[in-house]
């Protein structure tokens, strides 16, 4: 229950620093509320996946690496400036929805046309990896379970605890008659990325000086 | 016939003098009210005078000679370098640096200012809490006074508050007409999204951070005001963004594109400001039986607020901030003011005297104060050899 109790009552939290990328991408994609939903899904999917990836990381390192405060800011830093790539190329390539991954190199432009889930998962994926204080409170309580499956199931339930305040959001797809919102979203992504980069930029300066 | 052409002239120059009458009599009770306690001074007598003509000449030539623009244009550009000087030289009287102190910040000695508003709506409603540093009520420029008249405004004006209000627009459109022709004529239509945009990033940021990302961020105003003690390399990334800003959106972009950059592609109080112009009563309409399709008026939008669909359709876009200069520049007379509901063909100048009056007030409100506190400062300057006391 403890897991549970800590992600709904820090889940506003979790929403704020997730909502200021989820919001422009819905935009940006402006799809209407029902295709707003199975978009919702992969992200909180490619969240979990974060979410279960640290849990086995907090396990396995957590008395070595990670509660050292250098490699949490390369971790976090690396994170937030792959992040930030994301949304740059997103918000500010070929603003036509899709069309965005025209300009990605070779592989990675056949991957993103063929599977667009990619960038939703990817998106939640690594704001999940974000140093919000919910998430640093459950990783120092998962860092001291006794097994993985511990550690996994601490996390997992945390996440569903904090998933909850998620469940509104599909709703911006009322406005996605607005086309010029499209547009709108994408930028916004964009300038988040750059926002991204500059926190990925500053905290791997701090980690890398301090190896 | 001839008798009949000659009447014209001396009929519009009565017209003129009776409109200006009653802003005469406003702008003496202003006036007076912000000198009051400083009258016999030379030093305050002259700039009072100065002011006072100044303003009262700019409306009446509005009304004589029909256009908008050019004259608010002068009081919109005097406004805001008046704005800079007293700004500045009040600093340096009451603090003695133009840089913002932790220990200024937490007294709450930060003015307030109409740019922060949209950044503190939600952390207000969640929190109960304005996150600036500033004083809710008293002192010069609280968060209580900023906000009555900024509603006053939003309900007056709309998005008109940034070519009659805002006292910082003014550098801008000076800078964007130095030149005669633009060296930099096509922007791509995503980037007039890009306000939107900057608003949504910066209100979710103030939201999730309870501090004004923007203020510290981005407002490029800040070069000419007042800014963080460069302490950290934090506060210099953020100085070196806002001078950037300040270089490239307020005075080289304008210079090169003829347009109000700051405002048009940029400013999230602007793209904010825009939503208003659904409440409010006045909008620049065009005239399809009179237009041309020379799209003049597009060239000449200062704030990217006409294209080609807008024209066809009519109206301007939701960003149009009713400076007017389409409505002066259109050789067909098509562009005119409007109150909505009522037909957009036949007579225009009553619309026009309608927004025209509460427009010019709010300048006068906002500007005139800056004005003679910068006559002030100059006047010091030239007597004392100081611009401040």
């Amino acid at each position: 229950m403890e897991p549970l109790l800590l992600g709904l009552s820090n889940g506003t939290i979790c929403l704020a620093y997730c909502a200021p990328v989820l919001v422009p991408f819905f935009l940006g994609e402006g799809a209407g509320t029902r295709r707003n939903i199975p978009l919702l899904l992969e992200f909180l999917l490619g969240r979990l996946i974060g979410y279960l990836v640290f849990a086995v990381l907090a396990w396995m390192l957590g008395l070595l690496l990670l509660p050292t405060l250098v490699w949490h800011q390369v971790i976090f830093g690396g994170a937030y400036l792959l992040l930030a790539i994301l949304l740059v190329v997103y918000g500010f390539s070929n603003l036509k929805s899709r069309c965005s991954w025209e300009s990605a190199p070779g592989r990675l432009k056949t991957l993103l046309l063929r599977w667009p889930a990619a960038v939703p998962l990817a998106l939640g994926l690594l704001t999940g990896l974000n140093l919000c204080p919910p998430f640093l409170l459950a990783m120092t309580r998962a860092a001291a379970t006794p097994g993985i499956l511990h550690s996994v199931r601490f996390f997992v339930l945390f996440f569903v605890g904090t998933s909850i305040y998620f469940l509104p959001i599909p709703l911006v797809g009322a406005f996605s008659s607005l086309k010029s919102l499209q547009v709108v979203g994408r930028l916004a992504c964009g300038i988040m990325g750059v926002y991204y980069s500059y926190l990925g930029i500053v905290m791997l300066h701090g980690g890398v000086g301090h190896l | 016939m001839s008798r009949e052409i000659s009447a014209r002239p001396r009929r519009r120059l009565g017209k003129a003098i009776l409109v200006s009458l009653p802003f005469l009599l406003l702008s003496t009770m202003m006036l007076m009210g912000a000198s009051a306690g400083s009258q016999g001074n030379t030093l305050f007598l002259v700039p009072f005078l100065v002011t006072f003509a100044f303003i009262n000449v700019l409306f009446f030539m509005m009304m004589y000679t029909g256009k908008t623009d050019r004259y608010r244009a002068v009081f919109f550009i005097t406004m805001a370098v008046g704005f800079v000087i007293t700004f500045i030289a009040n600093l340096l009287e009451v603090r003695g640096s133009m840089a913002l102190s932790a220990a200024n910040m937490v007294r709450g000695e930060t003015p307030f200012c109409h740019m922060v508003i949209p950044m503190t709506l939600i952390p207000a409603a969640l929190t109960r809490t304005i996150i600036f540093p500033g004083r809710i009520l008293g002192g010069f420029a609280d968060v209580a006074t900023m906000f009555t008249l900024w509603i006053g405004a939003s309900l007056a004006l709309g998005r008109g508050f940034c070519s009659w209000g805002c006292f910082f627009g003014g550098l801008e459109d000076g800078f964007s007409r130095i030149r005669r022709k633009p060296v930099l004529r096509r922007i791509a239509e995503k980037w007039t999204y890009l306000p939107y945009a900057v608003l949504i990033v910066v209100v979710a940021l103030a939201a999730l951070s309870l501090s004004p990302t923007y203020c510290e961020w981005l407002c490029p105003f800040k070069t000419v005001t007042e800014f963080a003690a460069v302490t950290s390399f934090k506060v210099a990334v953020q100085t070196a963004m806002f001078v950037s800003l300040f270089i490239g959106l307020v005075v080289v972009l304008p210079v090169m594109t003829k347009k109000r950059t700051q405002c048009g592609l940029f400013c999230p109080m602007g793209a904010f400001q825009s939503l208003t112009n659904k409440v409010n009563a006045f909008e620049v309409r065009i005239d399809r039986e009179k237009c041309n399709d020379c799209m003049r008026c597009v060239g000449v939008c200062p704030t990217y607020s006409i294209d080609k669909a807008s024209v066809s359709k009519g109206v301007t876009r939701i960003s149009c901030t009713k400076c007017g200069k389409c409505v002066d520049e259109c050789p067909s007379g098509a562009v005119s003011y409007h109150v909505k509901g009522t037909p957009v063909t036949g007579r225009t100048g009553g619309a026009r005297m309608l927004f025209l009056y509460p427009g010019f007030i709010f300048l006068a409100v906002f500007g005139s104060g800056m004005i003679q506190g910068a006559l002030y400062r100059l006047l010091l300057l030239l007597t004392t050899g100081s611009m401040i006391k």
